[in-house]
């Protein structure tokens, strides 16, 4: 154990301290990541307005003020994209380097992960998630968030990086047959960010589509912290959603292996 | 009129180069289309889904909003089409020094970087408008005659103007700052604030859409014009006004910078 964390724990800090030596550029991108929360806080606004009921979803107004934020916090914790890395490691052949080290490369891949999780998390997240529990006590006289709340979800937060991360890897891989991923990449952004529930809380899908979802690994990515945060979830189904969360950090995992040892097997390197 | 001729010829030259790319890559083509078409398609289904628990939206009707959200990607489509190079310079080619080369033939040089590349991805964009205005027009909500049509197209190619006259000013800023990319994405995505009516918005953000970067003249504005007989035709052409000021002022700035440009060195 001690072997494995002092193995891996330097791409974890490595990939923290580049993020710091590029701070300029990535707070302008922080700056346009919020435009879209921002956007979907007036559309929300606007639905709302129009609407009759005063709940959408299963959700009031300020529950989804809460949640259209949490969501950007969530997903800037969650969603980090290892298959950008695998790509430049295949399109470079860097890959074969790291296949004759010593280390097991999805795991350090999803340690750098964790580090720019972990960045972002200090940066700006953290200051967002403050600015809503302040934004339900000034502005809505509610009372904060418990403390078991905070606990439960970032226990959620943890499987579901993991959950995305390990996707992810197994997204990565198409990267040894095609060297434009860009598309698909899109493609897959596009796709997640309404199956995680990103874009539009599940709640709002048909029921039939809702049913669909309960057995795809993407709900859990975000829709399920959100929810644990909004306190959404109580007793057994509480304990339902972290359990299924879990067994997709063991399936996906299980399948990332399966693809890699298949993909290594044919991969060819050309030059050194 | 010989220059037109030979820069057209040239322009011709450019991009049977291209063609050739892509067809050698057919896989790449299909899924840098594949993804901006689900990209956009996301957003009307969010649309569809939100109607599904209100009546309209501020006055706005399912149709109405999606002829905006159709109408918006048009303009964007073009402008994609023929000149994504220039984001090239904001992130590369000044930093690397690779802006020599333009700077070396006997060509106008805004010429050489558009030429150099068409980007088929913008397929995907256009695809997913025009489906969009075809079905608005099928379904009669469209104001449909000679004058109108006319307009139709003017706008869109003045809003295309427009979104390569924002790209080029700010990624020309690279010639002074070396990386410009940033800017320039916070700038370009605030096209996404245009896609639905700016009157959800509150003043501050409805002020820097429409006239501070002037979004909201590429998409909302215009698109309101063609479904609704109360909106003059005057909001087109302040369309087209904004499209050639914000011209000539990018243009300047770029014809600037390449002076003022030194390259990398070795």
């Amino acid at each position: 154990m001690k072997k494995f964390v002092r193995t891996y724990l330097p791409f974890m800090a490595n990939e923290f301290k580049r993020q710091l030596a590029y701070k300029g550029a990535f707070y302008l991108f922080i700056f346009i990541s919020l435009f879209g929360s921002f956007i979907s806080y007036y559309l929300w606004m606007a639905i709302y307005g129009s609407s009759k009921s005063g709940v959408i979803g299963g959700l009031n107004q300020q529950e989804m003020v809460v949640y259209i934020f949490m969501v950007y916090v969530t997903t800037s914790v969650v969603m980090v994209s290892v298959s950008n890395w695998v790509s430049d490691d295949v399109v470079k052949g860097t890959v074969a380097m790291n296949l004759i080290k010593p280390i097991d490369y999805r795991i350090s891949l999803i340690s750098m992960a964790m580090g720019r999780a972990v960045y972002q998390f200090l940066a700006p997240s953290i200051f967002i998630w403050i600015g809503v529990e302040v934004y339900k006590a000034v502005a809505l006289g509610q009372p904060m968030v418990s403390v078991t709340t905070v606990i439960i979800y970032l226990c959620s937060c943890m499987m579901s990086f993991f959950i995305y991360t390990l996707f992810d890897f197994c997204f990565g891989m198409i990267a040894f047959f095609t060297t434009y991923i860009f598309g698909l990449r899109m493609a897959k952004e596009a796709l997640l960010s309404f199956l995680t529930g990103q874009l539009i809380p599940i709640s709002l899908f048909p029921a039939a589509v809702q049913r669909v979802f309960e057995y795809l690994p993407f709900s859990s990515m975000v829709y399920t912290p959100v929810m644990i945060y909004l306190e959404k979830y109580t007793g057994q189904e509480l304990a339902f959603v972290l359990l299924r969360q879990a067994v997709w950090v063991v399936i996906l995992y299980a399948l990332g292996s399966l693809i890699w040892h298949k993909v290594t097997r044919r991969l060819v390197v050309l030059g050194g | 009129m010989k220059k037109i001729k030979r820069y057209l010829r040239l322009y011709r030259v450019f991009s049977s180069q291209f063609f050739k790319t892509i067809m050698q890559s057919k896989v790449d083509f299909l899924m840098g289309l594949l993804g901006f078409f689900l990209t956009q398609l996301s957003g009307i289904a969010f649309l569809y889904l939100v109607f599904e628990q209100i009546p309209d939206l501020k006055g706005w009707s399912l149709e109405q909003l999606m002829f905006i959200y159709g109408f918006a990607q048009i303009p964007r489509g073009i402008d994609h089409l023929f000149t994504d190079n220039i984001w090239m310079i904001a992130w590369r080619w000044v930093i690397n020094g690779d802006f020599d080369k333009y700077m070396l033939r006997p060509m106008n040089i805004f010429f050489q970087v558009i030429a150099e590349k068409l980007q088929p991805d913008a397929l995907g964009e256009l695809l997913v408008g025009s489906i969009l205005v075809i079905l608005s027009v099928s379904k009669g909500i469209v104001i449909v005659d000679a004058w109108h049509i006319l307009l139709f197209i003017v706008s869109i190619f003045a809003g295309a103007l427009i979104y390569t006259s924002i790209k080029l000013f700010f990624a020309s800023l690279a010639f002074w700052i070396k990386i410009s990319g940033p800017f320039l994405q916070v700038a370009y995505e605030m096209a996404d604030f245009a896609k639905y009516p700016t009157e959800i918005y509150n003043k501050a953000i409805r002020f820097l859409v429409t006239w501070v970067i002037p979004f909201a003249f590429v998409a909302y504005l215009p698109a309101s014009f063609f479904l609704k007989e109360t909106v003059s035709a005057g909001v087109i052409l302040i369309e087209c006004v904004i499209a050639v000021v914000f011209w000539c002022i990018a243009y300047a700035v770029f014809n600037k910078g390449t002076h003022s440009y030194e390259s990398a060195g070795n």
